[in-house]
């Protein structure tokens, strides 16, 4: 681990985060929602400024939603991966666009696939599905077989590949 | 004189892929842009969720067309470091030796690619017939020629022959004999100054604001590039260069990646020569199913230096044999929707394709 992620842990003691090591230059840290504001920018006051990617994991099981900021330093090359869990019933949280503007459209994406609303971003129009009309499509209850038959029911599904492929490889039809 | 809409794409000879900016002009003052992605939107993240960790590095070299090789290494560097799995020595180079290629691949279509814009087909054309000869390697090394699913998780899925490594420096000899000519024919061109030079100046601050990387950020004279600040594989041993420019404009973005052709050309020369001899160039998977392995619990990110800066996936395992969760970092997310809308207003209608151009905006990693 480099210096500054040494330092960067032992400031970070005050929010009381949960911290794995996953590589020797890259670090995990939970925290509670509340204090994920003050863990971003205290850690890019730290050197780590740059915003890779803003995400978000659906844990279906604990009915939660993980979002995911990571955070990249130029300076040593320092990763932390700030991660924090929020309700998957009703999912909002803040936005930080002031802090990285760029995440204003990682933001409008999490909110179409996610269906996470973020306070503070007035700008919540789909970014990329066109007339979208069922729940959003990365959770994991979103059965995309199901939704195509829904939407296309003159289409032939469950093809028989594989005995299709038997079926050319005895030479019984010309592939 | 009111407000215009334009529509600039998807379908527009200038247009780099299936983009699309709406601009509302005046005259030919662009007064503001909207960029408009989707039309290429295919879903990976969730295609990949419902497949075998193995079966992934066939799908998504598919992400990203002109440098299809940057997907596998993520991928498969991310899922090594959370199985913590040793890839062997040899296929660390040749992965090298690989990625290098498909960047020189990438800068000499999208150094040549830049005829689009401006009506300089011949550039066009010398960039594709050059760049088919670092296909002819893919071919011959991996099979295909474009999507090469190559890099496999745990190392490369076969070896490199002598054959193939006598075939990479006949190439890169050539490439290096073309310099001059992209040179003299691009870089002294009459019309590329005066549609390039002092255009689409991006200063440091806004790069460092909106998230900027690669030629983008270099331009600007800071010298950021992951190769050198977070190095994966061989590259901290390996002697190169990051050239850097500080007019941070179109020309000098250009410009950097002509030069960076050059860096590349180096890095695999010297990659070939002190890779060492060995059979052993992946990890076995085992007998019997071995594709259906499972990947223990853990989450990871791993980035890499692209042509368009960094790139990265972030995947989640919860300990079965499908990722949990993919996601995608598309290194041109920065100057392909905030920097379209932040920073397109005021330029002129022409200058577009060329921010597009020179920013290496690449649809298919903004969609995915």
């Amino acid at each position: 681990m480099t210096n500054s992620m040494n330092e960067a842990i032992e400031a970070l003691g005050a929010f009381q985060p949960t911290i794995e090591v996953i590589d020797e230059r890259e670090i995990k840290v939970s925290v509670s929602p509340d204090k994920v504001i003050s863990t971003l920018e205290l850690l890019k006051s730290l050197g780590y400024s740059h915003l890779s990617l803003l995400t978000c994991i659906d844990w279906i099981d604990d009915n939660q939603f993980e979002l995911v900021y990571i955070l990249f330093s130029w300076k040593d090359g320092g990763k932390f991966i700030v991660s924090t869990r929020i309700d998957r019933n009703n999912p909002r949280f803040v936005t930080v666009k002031e802090i990285w503007p760029v995440a204003r459209f990682y933001e409008r994406e999490i909110h179409e696939f996610f269906g996470v609303k973020f306070i503070g971003n007035d700008d919540m129009r789909p970014l990329f599905l066109e007339l979208w009309d069922d729940k959003p499509p990365l959770r994991k209850d979103f059965d995309p077989l199901e939704y195509s038959k829904k939407k296309f029911p003159g289409r032939e599904y469950r093809k028989d590949v594989l005995g299709e492929a038997k079926k050319i490889f005895r030479g019984e039809i010309n592939g | 004189m009111g407000e215009t809409k334009l529509f600039f794409g998807p379908n527009h000879p200038g247009m780099h892929g299936n983009f699309s900016v709406h601009m509302y002009v005046e005259g030919d003052i662009v007064k503001r842009a909207r960029p408009v992605p989707g039309f290429l939107h295919r879903g990976f993240e969730k295609l990949m969720e419902r497949r075998y960790w193995y079966s992934n590095i066939s799908l998504i070299p598919r992400i990203c067309v002109p440098e299809p090789d940057i997907n596998e290494i993520c991928y498969a560097m991310a899922v090594e470091k959370i199985a913590k799995l040793e890839v062997p020595e040899r296929a660390q180079w040749i992965r090298m030796i690989v990625l290098e290629l498909a960047r020189i691949a990438n800068h000499i279509w999208s150094v040549g690619g830049i005829g689009g814009p401006l009506g300089l087909y011949t550039a066009s054309y010398w960039g594709v017939a050059d760049r088919d000869r670092i296909l002819d390697i893919f071919e011959a090394l991996t099979g295909a020629r474009i999507y090469h699913m190559y890099i496999i998780i745990g190392g490369v899925r076969k070896n490199m022959t002598p054959k193939i490594e006598d075939m990479i420096w006949k190439t890169l000899d050539y490439i290096e004999s073309r310099l001059p000519d992209y040179e003299n024919l691009i870089f002294k061109n009459r019309i590329v100054h005066s549609r390039l030079k002092g255009r689409l100046i991006l200063t440091q601050e806004q790069a460092l604001e909106m998230g900027v990387t690669g030629v983008g950020i270099r331009a600007t004279g800071v010298e950021y590039d992951i190769r050198k600040v977070d190095p994966y594989l061989f590259y901290d041993k390996v002697e190169f260069e990051v050239p850097t420019a500080t007019d941070g404009d179109a020309f000098s973005r250009l410009y950097l990646k002509f030069k960076e052709i050059l860096q590349s050309i180096k890095i695999v020369r010297q990659a070939l020569e002190r890779m060492p001899q060995s059979d052993k160039v992946n990890v076995s998977l085992g007998k019997g199913s071995g594709l259906r392995r499972v990947v223990p619990r853990g989450m990871a990110y791993a980035h890499v230096e692209s042509t368009r800066g960094e790139y990265g996936f972030f995947v989640v395992s919860d300990g079965k044999n499908k990722p949990y969760r993919v996601a995608v970092r598309g290194a041109s997310y920065p100057q392909g929707l905030y920097g379209i809308e932040k920073y397109l207003p005021g330029t002129r209608i022409e200058d577009v394709p060329i921010w597009l151009a020179t920013m290496d905006v690449c649809a298919p990693e903004i969609d995915r």
